[in-house]
């Protein structure tokens, strides 16, 4: 039994998901089977630290709890969980797409940098090292500074990033690149065969180089530091890489395009299951041109809207930057147009088969547009200077991140019986996804109020109205909660494929 | 008017003008062809190309819309419609957890430029309005040669909040300070 296999069999509660026997297609499924299933126990300690925070102000707990909750509550749900969950779904689509092996030591390096990784940073921040998941750069040096936290706790923490950058940056893209280009095909491992022309291919890799591309002059800036922390190069050859505007910079980069590589990567993967729901059994979209150039215009005009995490620097900010990142920002809305398009003109052509996987998927789409639009008025320069900074712009990451979630759980649905071998509970799921968009736009339309009361993001102090509104974050917090575990109640409860 | 759309509730207005057609018609469609009537249209080419081009049409139209007429409200308009000679200059060092200001009371129909640096780490400077709203929030970021500067005319006598909006640390919901403005 392959190692992937042995951890599934042996994982308490979440092994139940996952459990399969030995098979020709274990080199497609073992692992992407175990990263789903480790994304899932991320998931689960990232909701309890979400629905803590405001029972943290509800009860006035302390800054303390706040602040160590918000970063652990953050790492886990973007990286350990979200991004997993993404490799896992795509791994697993690559190969049964392209018939290449979804395994080897590029494949366990991206499970082991990803997850110890995330461990380190755990630990770290259990330590003291509270700088939430956008680190905050030069946070983390002036904190050791000031007596917040240790400097044990700063190399520990900065460790574990490294470890997480390393499985995104390189081992999971340069992965799915040989995969695409260059690895062997195996005929028995091919279940679906598709080109690299078509529209959900080319999603899964424009959205790796994205992470290459943008992610290597992050390694490059991070890995003297780290080199320094750890004693082997001298202070005076980082001093270039740790000004903060060049270490912001560069991380905010890789930081906006790690969403936005992410955002095109589901865009791609509803193309490519879309078509294999249709009632007509056309399993066509309604143009693969139109969804290839809304792919294109959204990694074109995506790359260069990062500036918009900077308006608000004005001066400092040129001018032309801000207004760069405006229209660009603006722009990645007309591939999202372009999307919208093609999905609705796709359904209507071919009409719909309604499955829990296809419902899970398209209410991920409509929440990841909903999220969209906030996305780009708080990317209008005069609207900036009036919402960054509060939970709007919090709002908006935790639901691309819920919305982007959702789709890949909808297609580890529709990949779940070639998988396991076994079918998910049907009424089991259908009940979770309604729970799931009830609480999704209960929390996002708090936020969205919230952030326009200018209730501020990442503070250990509601006052007044906040209060309010955490309450209300509480409650669809817990009812989100509650989809989840119906979701993996859907898979516990799956019952034996009848052939 | 214009006045409202680019505040911060107005971003909100704008936002669900925006979303709710758009829900409408995709539960519409979904609907539609899942539940009432499953199978392939006969609609003719034509008139998905026809729809395309409309659609595409309605959201370049809004974004130049929304998007010009928000030019007046950008920092840099304000400054240079701000008569300048009788701009008071206000200088402010950010430092966790506190701000040191060079003046703290106003006048109403005072015309400000805030010059606020940061001297350690990121922090930001936001003013809020008496009535609780955010007025506008600046990014300060350690090691810059440039102060983030923004012009700012006080319309209302009152107290208005300080707050830092980046995290800072520990005690970053401590980073707060207040700024009076009296009857003119």
């Amino acid at each position: 039994m392959s190692v992937a296999n042995t951890l599934i069999q042996k994982a308490p509660f979440f092994g139940r998901m996952f459990q399969m026997e030995e098979s020709d297609l274990n080199p497609i499924n073992s692992w992407p089977a175990l990263m789903a299933m480790t994304s899932f126990v991320w998931l689960t300690i990232a909701a309890v630290l979400g629905l803590s925070m405001p029972a943290i102000q509800l009860f006035d707990l302390g800054s303390h709890w706040y602040y160590q909750n918000i970063t652990l509550h953050g790492a886990a749900m973007a990286f350990p969980f979200a991004f997993q969950l993404m490799v896992a779904m795509s791994l697993h689509r690559a190969g049964a797409c392209l018939g290449k092996r979804a395994d080897g030591i590029l494949v366990a390096l991206t499970y082991i940098l990803m997850n110890v990784g995330a461990l380190l940073l755990t630990v770290a921040v259990l330590m003291g090292f509270h700088v939430t998941y956008t680190v905050m750069f030069p946070l983390p040096v002036v904190g050791v500074m000031t007596g917040q936290w240790s400097m044990s706790a700063l190399v520990i923490g900065f460790t574990g990033i490294a470890f997480v950058l390393l499985s995104m940056i390189l081992t999971y893209p340069i992965k799915i690149l040989r995969m695409s280009f260059f690895e062997k095909k195996h005929d028995e491992l091919q279940l679906a065969e598709r080109s690299l022309k078509d529209p959900g291919m080319i999603g899964m890799i424009m959205g790796v180089l994205v992470l290459l591309i943008t992610g290597l002059p992050l390694l490059a800036t991070a890995s003297p530091i780290l080199l320094h922390l750890y004693g082997i190069i001298p202070a005076e050859w980082i001093a270039w890489a740790v000004k903060p505007v060049v270490f912001e910079f560069i991380f905010y980069i890789f930081a906006h395009n790690l969403m936005e590589a992410m955002a095109i990567m589901i865009v791609g993967a509803v193309y490519a299951t879309l078509p294999l729901c249709t009632a007509d059994g056309s399993r066509r979209l309604y143009s693969d041109k139109i969804a290839n150039l809304a792919l294109w215009i959204l990694l074109v005009t995506s790359i260069t809207s990062f500036f918009h995490h900077f308006f608000t620097m004005y001066p400092a900010l040129p001018s032309t930057f801000a207004y760069h990142g405006n229209i660009m920002s603006f722009a990645t809305a007309i591939g999202g147009a372009l999307t919208i398009f093609t999905i609705l003109a796709t359904i209507w052509k071919h009409g719909l088969v309604a499955t829990p996987a296809v419902f899970l998927i398209l209410g991920g789409f409509v929440m990841y547009i909903l999220d969209g639009v906030t996305a780009i008025v708080i990317s209008n320069v005069a609207w900036n200077f009036k919402l960054h900074g509060t939970v709007w712009a919090g709002g908006h990451a935790m639901s691309v991140l819920i919305a982007i979630s959702m789709i890949w759980m909808g297609m580890l649905y529709y990949h779940y019986p070639l998988m396991t071998n076994r079918t998910i509970n049907d009424s089991t799921a259908r009940k979770c996804i309604k729970y799931f968009f009830l609480s999704f736009i209960g929390l996002f339309y708090t936020f969205l109020v919230a952030g326009a009361a200018g209730m501020p993001r990442r503070n250990a102090a509601w006052e007044g109205d906040w209060l309010i509104y955490g309450a209300m974050l509480g409650v669809f917090g817990t009812i989100l909660i509650y989809s989840f575990f119906l979701y993996f109640s859907s898979l516990r409860n799956s019952k034996a494929l009848d052939f | 008017m214009t006045d409202f759309i680019y505040s911060s509730w107005g971003a909100l207005v704008i936002t669900l003008l925006m979303q709710i057609p758009f829900l409408i018609i995709f539960f519409s469609v979904v609907n539609k062809k899942a539940f009432v009537d499953n199978v392939a249209a006969d609609t003719p080419a034509e008139k998905y190309t026809s729809t395309r081009y409309l659609w595409i049409a309605v959201v370049l139209i809004s974004f130049f819309v929304i998007n010009f007429a928000s030019v007046k409200y950008m920092p840099t308009f304000v400054e240079a419609n701000a008569e300048l000679s009788n701009v008071k200059d206000v200088d402010i060092s950010a430092t966790s957890w506190k701000f040191d200001m060079s003046e703290r009371s106003f006048k109403v129909g005072d015309t400000v430029r805030f010059l606020a640096k940061s001297e350690d780490t990121m922090h930001s400077f936001a003013l809020y309005h008496p009535d609780g709203g955010l007025l506008f929030t600046m990014m300060l970021m350690p090691g810059l040669e440039t102060a983030s500067a923004l012009v700012h005319t006080f319309d209302k006598p009152g107290v208005y909040m300080v707050r830092c909006l980046e995290y800072c640390g520990v005690n970053h919901h401590g980073m707060r300070s207040v700024i009076t403005v009296a009857e003119k």
